[in-house]
């Protein structure tokens, strides 16, 4: 074993990158053991952080370092609360900065930077979903926006989200409205992935249209955007209510706007996603909206809630190829059948896309049906005369 | 009628600790059949309050009357069991412990039933024989002593004298603070370290109940529990404790240069010192460590008794400077006497007992030469108001000027010639001391405002008596300038010419006409000097005409050799008889032959003529060198009494002269002299001077030090000690040079050979104080005795607390660490000496060559956790680690990098300061044991630094860290004298060497030594938290049985059967506690019992088997190992 001098300034590089949280780890390997990725291949988080700390993490570009995909079960368990994911972040903008971030990821910021969207898309398609639909523009006095994250509306799979929560607002006939071609990703994955000046352009851009049209609450499909306008947009100036559709179903469920009247008579798992769990403490009113629908028997993980495992799409991932091999939404699928469910219910748009794909590829199609919360709920409710 | 033996045996289970492995059921049922056992059960815990309550029941309902619990060590439970017994109205001796738990359980798998079984019904066989015992009560004195001033020692010390009883603090250094006051801060609150401590030094230190010992040590200790006799050595400290005033004035003038123990040898004292600025005491000690080999005779012959070993010892050192300050101190003419002085210090050198004395003189010019006097600053002195007059600038009337104008007295000298020095300008010339040098010393005096006024004669420019009224006090120190004569034919002839007078032309740089041929006559200094001036002059022959041998000539030899070796010729036993001349101009010499008769009244062989022996000596220029008188007649105006040749008579011992306020001295007083005489008398009249000034009495005489010579015995010691060592030459210029002009013709000694010489000094050859007697004369209130004796002093205590502390490990033996190797590797306490505001760097971290670091290895686990060398971890490094690591980050900067096994940074707030020390200060932590540190570049990164090697185990790779600084946290160890303080105390030593704890949970500071009880790292590695605690623990143990006033004696001692003793005395001379003594008339042995301990040495000794022991008697002990055998 040759011996190697510690390089300092590849530490300061980590600090100076928002990597300060590194300097707390007093690498117990918590991290390590409760990493979803070590259940498929190695991913030595402990280590990682060891290397950047003592000035010998070099080989930034590495795919084995841009594996994380921020589902936090490491911070949601760490001893000294170390905020891990800012320590990959901080780490990922270094390959950013020297252009070395995997290739994979480069049209995707590209997309992302000329067209607002990370799919590759125009911005002019953004409203193509909405095709037939009857749908207003947001305008000054409406209630709320409805803002369906750029996947639901690129991906045609996950199109069912956005149509399922259109049409569950329709039938509450709340007052709402969408921004169309004027909105632009939320850049959470752009902040995730290292690309802070991307993530700061698109986010002032939503936060500019949002004022400049008078948006006072946002009802987003995506977790992700969740997270992103509730806990980061305020710090560049954005003043409005953000709530998931999960939790604004349930309040319009309460409100008796909605009425799950149909039977569902099937096991169904419920399947927390991080951002939604984790990163935002939601675990309740997914299942509470699940509940209130006749005959359905909402059962559970083993591992739910925090101890929820991660579909594999976060901070960027889903746009990285996994190995079939190493894919944690075919853990999944397996741990929800093991658990006798016939429905996986979700609430978050990158999940579905790899749910969908597992099951496709497992041969799972007929055993186990992929649906968003609000495609069951939209199933069995009616129109309220 | 003999009582029914009733036992009860109880088989306890100690949870499992005693039931995995015996099964107890099976012993209980074995021990219910033994003979005499009455009942047998077991139970789950028999220590237990439930457990207790049983055996007091039993007793009663069974009637029992001997009991034995089979349970774990005597050590453990003996005490409760026979408490319990005597609860129950049972005698506790009838109490027998079977140890079937660290004697049977815990070390024993299978069998272990089976010994357990025979472990009882041995107890069970003794039991039947014990015999009620009672145990006495004594007094416990009410005083403690406690040993140790460090944190715990205080600490302890303050919480029993607060109780309102009487402490004896016994600090074997000169200070109480212990280790804590090294510190700069503490962790984890960062508290600065003198700030929490300093207070509880002060307290302690001044308070009424505290007698402190500082300085002392405890040398033995006897008697028994509550009554101690203690005797503790009081080693000599020189200094009048009661005196000293902390001033410190006598630390700048010793001119011992020592390691300051307390700055980790990092910064250096002197032999006389107060170790740290806020020491308590705040007193000075001297440090003397042994007897000078010499007597310094040198400092005694000398007039004005220079401090010759001293400052030889400070140019042996290196610190020249100092060296010559030192001389100055008392001598205002150091390059005139490193040239001039006829050095009556090296005949009287305690080194001519071996081979030649040092070569002082040439010493006191090497200094001189290190130094310009140009440079010095002029110290800042109070003025008196009062005036002086001094007549004459030559070295005596300088002399008595610059130490009144030291004394603040203004003075005015008056200088009859055109420049100032007298003789030293004047009369040696320029080849001997040239006049730059001697200007820069006279410069001095001028600068300290001595008003030199040249060219005034007084008595024709200036009448005395006018002096005499216009001044407070006058001194006369015209010297000698009168001419003497032959009294023969021709002397009057222009070419003979007058010694005094040619040298002051020579030196004025008048034309002389001075012949080819020249002859002078004289013996002195004078002659040689006159000699060898006309040689530079241009006279092509010299003779010198001296009427005795060279044995007797005055001149100094090596001036005599230098003559001679320039050309000149010496004819000895020639008188001149009478001086011839051609045409009135000087032709030749008639001189006549000598021989040497009885001595005359100076003690010289008296020379006679040989009659008819004339011969003639051609000669041009005669010069006569025959001595001069003092000129004084202008003094006889105002009445002063004068003596033979017109010398000036007055005290010799305070110069005064018969009228009031006017001194005299130097050669006017003494005929012509030598110069370190001429100055001793213008000091001495400066000091009496001063006092008629201040109107102090001028019978008061300064205390005299009384000169020892060495015996014939002390001779042979110091020629078997120290070897011959050939003494230094002083280089001179070459002779071809030298008569070419009036060059200095002595060169100096170089560095190296200075200080060479200088180490042959015998004074200079010990450690610590050399007794040079500086710091008496420097103190202001007459503290120093240096004749002070270590004092024994006796107390009696009737408790002890040993606080005695520890002591760092040296890293040195762990070689690859390059301790001592590398300037820049250091351990933990040398760094918290360099952190600290009072350290050697003021608080600065800096490197040896004081540059900042820019990074830094801390070293973790040095010693600690390591078998080759301590196995224990210390406890404190993980977290002073940390608390560097700050200090570091906010001082400088630094990058720092903590290379550790495990971070054991437990404690109160401790995790928290880990916390925030990774994550605020950036601190970079490398798991594993740095394994070498090394200089050895191997890249350009590496150039100029200490690269430190280690495994970082979490990626795992090999690291190879480049620093500047390297920090090694050193294991903490028992002290190096544990061993004798084990011995004092009677304590035994665990095997890491600490001092053992009587339990090591229930019992963290009591012994086994009852009375003697353990306060903080004496006991093993602990930070300031813990060994407070404990310190606080002892003081509470001590108070406890002060309350009660008494202590209980165990009755297990040694009995003699005074039947049977036939007072052979083996009993008296094994007791290592002196408890047995032959009692007469009867001659029989007895014991005492206030002082037996019970170790049953006597009765294992007694041939006659006299002696038993009770409770440990023949029966008992045979009847217990009859059963196990059975």
């Amino acid at each position: 074993m040759t011996a190697v001098n510690p390089f300092k300034e590849s530490t300061d590089m980590f600090l100076n990158a928002g990597g300060e949280a590194l300097q707390q780890c007093y690498q117990c390997g918590t991290c390590t053991a409760v990493c979803p990725w070590n259940l498929v291949r190695e991913f030595p988080v402990r280590k990682i952080i060891h290397t950047s700390q003592i000035g010998l993490l070099t080989e930034v570009g590495e795919e084995d370092n841009w594996i994380c995909a921020t589902c936090g079960a490491c911070e949601e368990r760490c001893p000294r609360g170390v905020k891990i994911i800012d320590i990959w972040r901080a780490i990922r903008r270094v390959g950013v900065q020297f252009d070395i971030l995997p290739k994979a990821l480069k049209p995707v910021m590209s997309s992302l930077e000329s067209q607002g969207n990370p799919w590759g898309d125009t911005r002019e398609n953004r409203v193509a979903w909405t095709k037939g639909l009857d749908l207003s523009p947001f305008e000054k006095g409406m209630d709320v926006l409805y803002f369906p994250c750029c996947t639901p509306v690129y991906d045609r799979n996950a199109r069912r989200i956005a149509l399922a929560s259109v049409s569950l607002l329709k039938k509450a006939g709340v007052n709402f409205g969408i921004l169309g071609a004027e909105e632009s990703c939320c850049g959470e994955s752009a902040r995730k992935l290292g690309n802070e000046d991307l993530f700061q352009k698109l986010a002032k851009s939503n936060i500019e249209i949002f004022k400049q049209k008078g948006v006072k609450k946002i009802v987003v499909s995506s977790p992700h955007c969740f997270h992103t306008f509730k806990n980061e947009y305020p710090e560049l100036g954005a003043d409005f209510e953000v709530i998931h559709m999960t939790q604004f179903v349930l309040q319009l469920i309460e409100q008796e706007k909605l009425r799950p009247e149909k039977p569902y008579p099937k096991k169904v798992i419920y399947h927390d996603p991080c951002y939604l769990g984790r990163h935002n403490k939601i675990y309740e009113e997914p299942r509470k909206v699940l509940s209130s629908i006749p005959d359905l028997q909402l059962i559970e993980f083993d591992n739910n809630r925090e101890d929820a495992l991660c579909c594999g799409g976060g901070g960027g991932r889903i746009w990285m190829e996994t190995p079939k091999e190493e894919r944690l939404s075919n853990i999944r699928v397996d741990q929800a059948l093991a658990a006798g469910a016939e429905v996986l219910a979700l609430s978050c748009p990158y999940c579905m896309l790899n749910f969908d794909d597992s099951v496709l590829n497992m041969g799972k199609s007929g055993l186990l049906e992929v649906r968003d919360i609000t495609e069951i709920l939209d199933s069995v409710t009616g129109e309220i005369s | 009628m003999k009582k029914e033996i009733r036992i009860g045996v109880y088989i306890c289970h100690c949870g499992f600790n005693i039931a995995k492995t015996v099964r107890v059921k099976e012993v209980a049922e074995f021990a219910s059949k033994l003979p005499g056992v009455v009942m047998a059960r077991d139970y789950m815990y028999t220590c237990s309050d439930p457990g207790q309550e049983q055996i007091r029941n039993d007793i009663k309902e069974y009637n029992l009357n001997r009991v034995v619990v089979a349970a774990c060590s005597p050590n453990m439970h003996e005490k409760t069991f026979r408490r319990v017994v005597a609860e129950a109205g049972l005698n506790p001796f009838l109490y027998q412990n079977a140890n079937i738990r660290e004697h049977c359980s815990w070390v024993h798998e299978e069998g272990a039933t089976e010994k357990a079984k025979d472990i009882v019904a041995a107890a069970v066989s003794r039991v039947i024989y014990h015999q009620p015992l009672e145990t006495k009560e004594v007094e416990i004195k009410k005083d403690t002593l406690v040993v140790g001033g460090g944190i715990a020692g205080m600490m302890a010390s303050m919480d029993i004298a607060n109780g309102g009883y009487k402490v004896h603090l016994v600090e074997k250094t000169s200070s109480i603070g212990g280790h804590i006051i090294q510190f700069d801060k503490t962790f984890p609150t960062l508290d600065c370290a003198a700030c929490i401590t300093t207070p509880k030094m002060s307290d302690t230190g001044s308070h009424r109940n505290i007698n402190l010992l500082n300085y002392s040590v405890v040398e033995e200790v006897s008697g028994f529990t509550g009554n101690f006799q203690s005797k503790i050595r009081k080693k000599a400290k020189y200094i009048d404790q009661t005196k000293c005033t902390g001033c410190r004035l006598c630390f700048d003038s010793c001119p011992v240069v020592m390691k300051n123990e307390f700055d980790m040898m990092l910064a250096d004292r002197k032999a006389v010192y107060i170790p740290f600025p806020q020491a308590v005491p705040n007193k000075a000690v001297i440090d003397r460590r042994e007897d000078r080999p010499c007597k310094a005779s040198c400092m005694y012959a000398c007039p004005i008794n220079t401090n010759v070993p001293g400052y030889v010892k400070l140019i042996a050192d290196g610190r020249f400077k100092e060296a010559y300050m030192l001389i100055r101190s008392t001598n205002p003419f150091p390059s005139t006497c490193g040239r001039v002085c006829y050095a009556p210090c090296e005949v009287a050198c305690d080194r001519n007992n071996i081979d030649k004395p040092v070569a002082i003189r040439d010493l006191k010019r090497f200094a001189d030469e290190q130094v310009d006097a140009d440079d010095l600053d002029i110290p800042e002195i109070e003025k008196t108001g009062k005036t002086v007059v001094v007549i004459g600038a030559g070295p005596s009337g300088l002399s008595a000027a610059h130490d009144l104008a030291m004394l603040g007295h203004s003075v005015t000298v008056f200088e009859s010639l055109p420049q100032a020095g007298g003789m030293l300008r004047y009369g040696i010339p320029e080849y001997r001391l040239p006049k730059d040098v001697l200007n820069k010393e006279i410069n001095y005096i001028k600068r300290l405002g001595a008003d030199i006024r040249t060219g005034v004669i007084v008595g024709k420019d200036v009448p005395i008596s006018e002096l005499q009224n216009d001044y407070d006090a006058v001194y006369i120190a015209v010297g000698a300038q009168g001419k003497m004569k032959l009294g023969i034919k021709n002397e009057d002839l222009p070419g003979v010419i007058e010694g005094v007078s040619f040298l002051r032309s020579a030196a004025l740089g008048e034309n002389i006409p001075l012949g080819r041929k020249v002859a002078v006559i004289g013996g002195g200094n004078t002659a040689v000097d006159c000699a060898r001036t006309a040689l530079r002059l241009g006279a092509e022959e010299v003779t010198i005409v001296y009427r005795r041998t060279i044995n007797e000539m005055p001149a100094a030899p090596e001036e005599i050799e230098a003559a001679k070796e320039e050309g000149i010729k010496i004819e000895y036993l020639t008188s001149p008889v009478c001086f011839m001349s051609e045409e009135d101009t000087l032709s030749q010499m008639e001189c006549i032959r000598m021989e040497l008769q009885a001595p005359d009244s100076s003690g010289r062989p008296r020379p006679m003529p040989i009659e008819g022996s004339e011969f003639t000596i051609p000669a041009d220029t005669v010069i006569t060198a025959l001595g001069q008188v003092p000129e004084t007649d202008f003094t006889k105006k105002i009445g002063i009494a004068l003596g033979k040749n017109g010398t000036i008579n007055i005290s010799t011992e305070t110069g005064a002269t018969n009228i009031e306020g006017i001194f005299a001295g130097g050669d006017a007083v003494t005929g012509p002299g030598y110069v370190i005489d001429a100055i001793a008398a213008g000091k001495t009249a400066a000091v009496y001077i001063d006092r008629y000034l201040k109107d102090e009495s001028l019978e008061w005489r300064p205390e005299k030090q009384v000169k020892e010579e060495l015996t014939e015995t002390e001779i042979t010691g110091l020629k078997n000690k120290y070897p011959k060592i050939e003494r230094a030459k002083m280089p001179e210029l070459p002779v071809r040079e030298r008569i070419l002009g009036f060059k200095e013709v002595s060169l100096g000694l170089g560095v190296n050979e200075a200080r060479r010489e200088a180490g042959r000094c015998l004074a200079g050859q010990i450690e610590g104080c050399i007794q040079c007697g500086e710091c008496a004369r420097r103190c202001g209130v007459n503290a120093v005795n240096l004749n002070m004796k270590d004092e024994i002093v006796e107390l009696d205590v009737g408790n002890i607390i040993v606080a005695t502390g520890y002591d760092t490990f040296d890293p040195s033996v762990i070689k690859q660490l390059g301790y001592k190797k590398y300037d820049n590797v250091m351990t933990s306490l040398e760094f918290e000496r360099i952190n600290s505001p009072t350290g050697p760097t003021g608080g600065q971290i800096r490197m040896k060559n004081g540059e900042v670091p820019e990074s830094i290895a801390i070293v973790h686990c040095v010693g600690s956790r390591d078998k080759n060398y301590h196995e224990y971890c210390s406890r404190v490094c993980c977290t002073a680690g940390l608390k560097f690591a700050h200090l570091i980050k906010d001082k400088i900067g630094a990058d720092v990098y903590e290379m550790y096994i495990d971070m054991r940074s437990f404690g109160e707030s401790c995790e928290e300061f880990y916390n925030r020390v990774a994550s605020e200060d950036g601190v970079k932590f490398i798991r594993g044991k740095a394994t070498s540190v090394t200089d050895k570049a191997i890249n350009e990164e590496e150039q100029g630094k200490l690269i430190v090697s280690v495994e970082d185990s979490l990626i795992p790779k090999m690291l190879r860290v480049p620093v500047d600084m390297v920090i090694l946290l050193v294991a903490m160890q028992p002290r190096d004298d544990s061993d004798d303080i084990a011995r004092i105390f009677l304590l035994n030593k665990r095997a890491d060497g600490f001092f053992m704890e009587q339990h090591i949970k229930l019992g963290p500071v009591s012994t086994m030594t009852e009375g003697v009880f353990l306060a903080g790292c004496c006991e093993g590695p602990k930070d300031v938290p813990d060994s407070v605690a404990h310190a606080k623990a002892a003081a509470s143990e001590v108070l406890s049985r002060l309350a009660l006033g008494k202590t209980e004696i165990e009755p297990t001692i040694a009995i003699v059967d005074e039947d049977i003793c036939s007072g052979c005395g083996l009993c008296v001379k094994i007791c290592a506690y002196g408890a047995p003594s032959i009692i007469e008339p009867q001659h029989r042995s007895h014991v005492n019992e206030a002082l037996c301990k019970g170790c049953g040495a006597c009765a294992a000794t007694c041939p006659s088997g006299a002696i038993s022991h009770k409770h440990f008697n023949f029966k008992e002990l045979l009847s217990e190992v009859e059963a196990l055998a059975a």
